[in-house]
């Protein structure tokens, strides 16, 4: 447990939290990792339905570190917003918890909040790590229930039930309440979500002078829905957040997706370019990784030469050979930097046999790929059997299918 | 801030699983040719990195999938539920497209027409604008994979969902393609 430690420890001098966040979330096992790529795929737009418009809100109702796990993903989006990390489960946890109370009176709204905020933490707190795996499918669900059901119900002829988010639209609701008297309140019924099949109802106010059929005021939900997603995307294009318009904005975003696209392809190009056999020998790219090794680190300039120039196999003897190397140097490095990790997934990244004779096999050519990002790690996950430790290891195990994992993290 | 190092850690392992692929196949292969097996396994790595939860990346599986070129690559990359994936996908492409015909036609024989009263200048500006954004709307729905069959809501959370993608994809690609470069020099 103190390989995991130090790792941690390696994790969190990289500086970024959310890094370290997940790292942890790694120990907690496969349903956390499940986690945080599926709900908030789905429920991050919600989340910033909710989020964004209440700002306090998320404030209040930021959990301890354990939770920031699922909201991984969304929190990268809202960096640049004022929102710290946002909570991707703690809305949602909103309809997931029984005793949530319902949207009834709409003149204590304002107070409610506050009242939300202390109930959630104490609910979320609870539910999450039980209900984790449980809460993810009634997450998803929702989300998707409501994508679907606005392509199959176009004509909404029944006002009292709008296929969407009840959650969403409460939110914004508080803020037309800032804006102007209320003319008429539709009850709505608190879907419990138990079973998360049933569509919530939707809770929906007319501003004060504005018509009040049932088209207008669905439209209107629409109409929020579409822009508070358009804020999102807002805030995570660099350069959208003075445009005002609907227009440029999009045309910023479209411009945006472009440059990206084209980006994959410059990419591409410059890989096929590099490689004449699309084989990653990557022995150096440890040290030959832009950025961190290169800036004259001790560990950048050892690096190179310990190498053997171009195609290597996957030699266990070169392993070998690289890690005496290291020896030699660890006290050098031990004087100056406390955690010297080095990451080398290898060619066992995925299991395969490095110590068969490598020519016969199909993946002769390609030895290893050793990327070393430093904010980046590539631990377990990747590497099928791999042993994470503190410092330099330069013991070779005999067995093929060991890879010692380092991390160079830069001072 | 980048995207979370979770769909990166993702993205690579599936991405050297087809890179790998790649470069048993041919033995000389062109640039263009290289580039465009590089391209493909990093676009299918991506989308399976999603686990086909998004519109767009089922809708880039399938695309994927209908070339019989790729369909080793594909496979090996999506791994071992690429039948599952696969299916998923196609179908709901399919379904997409059903639903997309059929809420045109509903549409269309829908004849309620709301008379909103506004001044004529009014009614051109909004008018405008209107023509403007659904000009960038249809511009948007050709760039993001399966894009046609969303409606707007729906079309600017994959959006999203596909920036965050693109930028992890380019960052790791972009890593790799420094320290493979730096690697050649020495």
């Amino acid at each position: 447990m103190e390989l995991m430690e130090g790792n941690d420890v390696g994790f969190a001098t990289c500086g970024d939290k959310n890094e370290e966040i997940g790292i942890e979330s790694l120990q907690f096992g496969e349903e956390i990792q499940s986690l945080m790529s599926v709900p908030p795929e789905t429920g991050s737009s919600f989340t910033a339905l909710l989020e964004l418009p209440a700002n306090q809100a998320v404030v209040l109702l930021h959990s301890p570190e354990s939770h920031e796990a699922p909201a991984e993903l969304s929190g990268e989006v809202w960096r640049n917003g004022s929102i710290d990390h946002p909570k991707p489960y703690q809305p949602q946890s909103f309809a997931c918890t029984p005793t949530f109370p319902s949207n009834t009176a709409l003149l204590e709204r304002a107070s409610r909040l506050s009242v939300f905020a202390a109930t959630e933490n104490s609910p979320e707190t609870t539910s999450i790590p039980s209900n984790s795996s449980a809460t993810s499918h009634k997450v998803k669900q929702e989300p998707i229930e409501s994508y679907s059901n606005p392509d199959s119900s176009p004509i909404l002829s029944d006002p009292t039930v709008l296929n969407k988010n009840q959650k969403s639209t409460k939110r914004k609701e508080r803020e037309k309440k800032v804006k102007g008297a209320t003319k008429k309140i539709k009850n709505a019924v608190n879907d419990t979500s138990e079973d998360g099949e049933k569509l919530p109802y939707v809770h929906v106010r007319a501003r004060r002078g504005q018509a009040t059929d049932s088209h207008s005021l669905a439209e209107r939900a629409r109409r929020e829905k579409i822009n508070a997603r358009m804020k999102l995307l807002q805030e995570l294009v660099p350069g959208c957040n003075k445009i005002s318009g609907t227009a440029l904005v999009l045309d910023e975003i479209i411009y945006h997706v472009q440059s990206l696209q084209r980006q994959v392809e410059l990419l591409s190009m410059r890989l096929a370019a590099v490689n004449p056999r699309i084989d990653f020998n990557l022995d150096g790219l440890l040290a030959a990784e832009s950025g961190s090794l290169m800036d004259g680190n001790f560990p950048g300039m050892f690096m190179p030469p310990i190498w053997p120039e171009g195609c290597v196999n996957g030699n266990r003897q070169h392993y070998q050979q690289l890690w005496q190397f290291d020896g030699h140097h660890q006290p050098v490095w031990g004087r100056g930097e406390d955690n010297l990790n080095f990451i080398t997934p290898a060619n066992s990244l995925l299991s395969y046999d490095s110590s068969a004779n490598n020519s016969g096999k199909l993946y002769s050519n390609i030895t290893r790929v050793i990327v070393h990002l430093p904010c980046f790690s590539m631990s377990t996950e990747i590497i099928s059997t791999s042993r994470k430790s503190v410092g330099l290891d330069y013991k070779f195990r005999e067995h093929s299918d060991i890879v010692n994992c380092y991390q160079v993290s830069k001072h | 801030m980048g995207p979370p190092s979770s769909i990166k850690k993702k993205f690579l392992k599936k991405w050297i699983t087809g890179l790998q692929i790649c470069s048993s196949s041919k033995e000389n292969m062109s640039l263009f040719e290289r580039k465009k097996a590089i391209k493909l396994s990093a676009d299918v790595a991506m989308a399976s990195a999603r686990n086909a939860t998004t519109c767009w990346s089922r809708a880039l599986i399938a695309n994927a999938s209908k070339d019989d070129n790729n369909k080793i690559l594909v496979d090996h990359i999506l791994g071992t539920e690429s039948e599952r994936l696969k299916k998923a996908s196609i179908g709901s492409v399919m379904c997409n497209n059903k639903r997309v015909r059929s809420k045109k036609i509903l549409k269309k024989s829908c004849s309620f027409r709301r008379v909103k009263k506004m001044a004529p200048q009014m009614v051109l500006a909004s008018s405008i604008a209107k023509r403007l954004v659904k000009k960038r709307t249809l511009v948007l729905k050709s760039l993001v994979p399966g894009g046609e069959a969303m409606d707007e809501s729906s079309l600017i959370e994959e959006t999203l969902d596909y920036i965050i993608s693109l930028r992890a994809q380019i960052d790791v690609m972009r890593r790799l393609a420094n320290a493979s470069e730096h690697l050649n020099l020495k």
